[in-house]
């Protein structure tokens, strides 16, 4: 009885205090990038012309469910729907589909993609370069160190912790060690797989600093709930500042030897 | 067509009456308590998994301390990954798969077409018998020492393969799923070639009830398919068991390296096609259920057949939207998104069908008809969602996010059941002779309405908010505190829908017990089978009926027979003025 009373409890003390929050406005995780309203602005576009088309099938259902029941309409109308008008009709609504919604999302996405988010950083703009490694059930990341040259001996290694300046692109190469991994940032609206064997790349552009979440999005075994690393936004000299303590850290500390240091990959420019 | 099909003799003894029967309508039956014994399974699992998810660490009530006694009752994170693992695996293949094609498509083909049995008794026989040796193996890959698999339904590679998956229960899995596949094929050439060859004379393709258009297709693409699953779980087979690298790449790898995500194109050519082999004959059945009930013949007959073959055909092409975060190259990706909206046009033609369908008809507000509009409903909202996770931007946001879980459980699990229910409603007198409680069956619809799309809709929300997939304790994360109380609702929702499923179970078992005798043809219906008695006679077809009009006759003003519909065996009646 008591878990009864608790669960009626849960339903109507939390559940029902969503009503508070604008419908489509759930939790949504905040946007620190500048591109990802890109994302979520063809999230709204479609999700406008889905109620309309959404609320066009209910009227269907319901409104012909209302007016052609047994008892208001005793008698069918007898037709095979092979009509010209009703050939017209039905093209008419596919046609109207696919012009509306398909061919606009499709054209809108693809110009994202192309021109955005899978144009990657040109060298001239000098993005912030990172290695990923991700493996069961941790993040490391690579940054170049003080020769500029990835996997030296110099390397500034860390587990779980990424840094990266706000304002600044950054750009991600991204392999795993292990299993399949996929590297997700929701506060930028963007993930992309973690796989053995191949590199992947993402470069994200902040405009906000502060603490966020890294989160696996693909299924990596037991713990891959718990494979999350903080991704920390720092103001442009702060980041300078810890880049400078991390690359001394680094020359000092980074065991020359140990082979298990030099995961990382020579960086190629294309 | 002339055939003289000599049928396998009427069985007398208990064993080759119930058990190894050659008889389809047995079969059929077997399938279908095969499959819903499997459904009850998989819905106490999905139960555990959305318990965990509502309330983190808290022991599951009742059964929490029988099932996990070495943690007082709290579902343990690497059983909370099989039972995901297996809910999926279940749901998909020893559920829907036997209920849908096993069941109703053995039960429906042979009498909707007029034919005595399938074309292959003895493959439909072996058909059922290796089912059960699929789902023994299966259920038997939860008891050796590591556990059973649990890398998800897709069960990917390298997770999959030693380095993820040490235990048997990952090859047993695997081997389940191949074993499963050999029955599937079997099932599909011998649905195929019984529609091909064994329909009634006069029966041309479009005189086939939709129902059997869609379990024709679907069969198709299990024929087609099935063997690519099969080649992919037999080479994870080989990567586990024989030292092989066909998915092992990186360190994984000791010599040489394979790749992974070959298993991902294998795993999705198969796996797209897969969502339209579940939904063709809920599509089909449903296409029938809206003339029957609304009396009044489909609308657009022609065009629904042939936009479901464009589906057919089109979800062949598709499959690369599965994984667009692997980052193809950026060709792969526009053609494969471009593919995917290209469905939408049949999907919209369909659609305009069923509604044209029930457009100025004479509505019954039979328990089928409602599951039928229910379909409508929540396939409208699965498929609109599709929108999103085919654009390949949105899903780089979307991807393995709890959005797409609830968009696939719009489309093949709340359609598919809905979809299925339907059937079991409609086909339940044919079957058993009985009626099901029409009072209850409704009852059980509004009930397993409202928690459904609790659950899926609040997946959705969830989903947007960014939770993903596959997590034992999603809070953990700083941006998905505040998505607790919708976890909670979406819980809550799914033991509504869970206790109704109760409701159903009582009304079956009742009714096939105690239920009021059913006539010939209860719904007033004209296709093939309900010229028959129920339950039709070993035999189906004492004489082989000649078909002579379509399967949608309703509501025609010229008929003077007192009927407002006829039988597919009556001459069409032509009104003596043009219509």
């Amino acid at each position: 009885m008591d878990f009864l009373l608790g669960l009626l409890g849960e339903l109507v003390g939390n559940s029902f205090s969503l009503n508070s929050r604008a419908f489509f406005d759930v939790a949504l995780p905040e946007d620190i990038s500048t591109n990802g309203h890109l994302i979520d602005g063809l999230f709204n576009y479609t999700t406008v012309l889905n109620i309309l088309f959404f609320v066009l099938v209910c009227i269907g259902i319901f409104g012909f469910s209302y007016l052609y029941s047994h008892k208001r309409s005793p008698k069918a109308y007898y037709t095979y729907g092979n009509k010209k008008s009703h050939l017209i009709v039905t093209g008419l609504i596919g046609a109207a589909v696919f012009l509306s919604i398909d061919l606009n999302i499709t054209r809108f996405s693809n110009d994202d993609l192309l021109n955005t988010f899978w144009n990657f950083p040109k060298e001239e703009e000098k993005p912030l370069q990172i290695e990923v490694l991700a493996q069961q059930w941790m993040w490391n990341f690579r940054y170049a160190g003080k020769d500029g040259v990835f996997n030296t001996a110099d390397d500034v290694m860390t587990n779980h912790d990424l840094r990266i300046p706000v304002g600044r692109k950054v750009e991600f190469r991204i392999t795993s060690k292990d299993v399949i991994h996929s590297f997700y940032l929701p506060n930028t609206r963007l993930k992309v797989d973690a796989i053995p064997g191949r590199i992947t790349r993402m470069w994200i552009e902040t405009k906000k600093t502060g603490l966020f979440d890294v989160a696996c999005a693909e299924m990596c075994g037991t713990h891959h709930y718990m494979m999350k690393a903080k991704m920390t936004v720092m103001a442009p000299e702060d980041f300078e500042r810890w880049q400078n303590e991390a690359e001394l850290l680094a020359i000092n500390t980074n065991d020359k030897d140990n082979l298990d240091n030099y995961w990382g990959w020579k960086w190629e420019n294309n | 067509m002339s055939w003289t099909h000599d049928i396998h003799p009427e069985p007398k003894s208990f064993l080759s009456k119930y058990i190894f029967s050659f008889d389809h309508k047995v079969i059929g039956k077997q399938f279908l308590w095969y499959g819903i014994a499997f459904l009850g399974i998989g819905g106490m699992m999905a139960l555990l998994i959305r318990w965990t998810l509502a309330y983190p660490g808290v022991p599951f009530p009742v059964l929490g301390n029988l099932l996990f006694p070495n943690t007082n009752g709290v579902v343990p994170p690497d059983t909370y990954a099989m039972l995901f693992t297996l809910h999926g695996t279940i749901m998909i293949f020893y559920a829907i798969t036997p209920i849908l094609i096993g069941a109703f498509g053995n039960f429906c083909i042979p009498l909707m077409i007029g034919a005595r049995d399938m074309a292959f008794p003895l493959l439909n026989l072996l058909s059922f018998h290796i089912a059960v040796l699929s789902g023994v193996i299966l259920m038997a890959s939860l008891f050796y020492p590591l556990g059973g698999a649990a890398g998800g339904w897709t069960s990917y590679p390298t997770l999959s393969t030693i380095i993820g998956s040490p235990g048997a229960g990952q090859t047993l899995w695997a081997l389940a799923i191949f074993v499963l596949g050999v029955s599937s094929t079997m099932g599909a050439v011998n649905y195929i070639t019984t529609v091909i060859s064994f329909r009634a004379p006069g029966m041309g393709y479009f005189d086939m009830p939709l129902t059997v258009w869609g379990l024709w297709l679907t069969a198709i693409l299990n024929a087609i398919f099935i063997p690519v699953l099969s080649a992919g779980v037999l080479l994870l087979i080989f990567d586990r068991v024989f030292g092989t690298h066909f998915f092992l790449a990186g360190a994984a790898a000791t010599s040489g390296t394979g790749d992974p995500i070959l298993f991902q194109h294998v795993f999705w050519i198969f796996g797209h096609p897969e969502v339209y082999i579940l939904i063709l004959p809920a599509w089909g059945m449903v296409s029938d259920f809206l003339s029957f009930f609304s009396r009044k013949p489909a609308f657009g007959y022609k065009a629904t057949a042939m936009s479901m073959t464009a589906v057919t055909v089109l979800s062949t092409l598709v499959y690369g939207h599965h994984m667009f975060t692997t980052q193809m190259s950026p060709l792969l990706t526009q053609t494969f998104m471009t593919l995917t909206m290209t469905i939408s046009i049949p999907s919209a033609i369909f659609f305009a069908n069923w509604l044209g369908t029930i457009w100025k008809g004479s509505i019954r507000f039979t328990s089928p008809m409602l599951f039928s509009l229910g379909v409508v409903f929540v396939f409208g909202l699965g498929g609109l969602t599709g929108l999103y996770l085919g654009t390949v931007t949105t899903d780089l946001y979307l991807h393995d996010t709890y959005f797409v879980v609830g968009h696939f459980h719009y489309t093949m699990a709340a359609s598919v059941l809905l979809g299925g229910f339907a059937a079991t409603y409609f086909w339940f007198p044919k079957m058993f002779g009985r009626m099901m409680n029409e009072g209850l069956a409704k009852f059980h619809f509004w009930g397993t309405m409202l928690g459904l799309n609790g659950i899926f809709f609040g997946m959705l929300m969830v989903g947007y908010g960014g939770m993903h997939r596959r997590l034992y304790n999603p809070f953990v994360y700083e941006f998905m505190k505040d998505l607790v109380p919708l976890n909670t609702f979406i819980t809550i929702s799914a033991l509504v829908m869970g206790v109704f499923q109760l409701i159903f179970v009582w009304n079956f078992i009742y009714s096939l017990l105690k239920g009021e005798k059913a006539t010939q043809n209860p719904w007033e219906v004209g296709t093939l089978e309900w010229t028959l008695p129920s339950p039709p006679p070993h035999y189906n077809f004492a004489e082989i009926p000649t078909v002579k009009c379509g399967p949608h006759e309703y509501g025609n003003p010229a008929l003077k027979t007192g009927r407002d519909f006829q039988y597919q065996t009556e001459e069409l009646v032509v009104a003596n003025s043009a219509n």
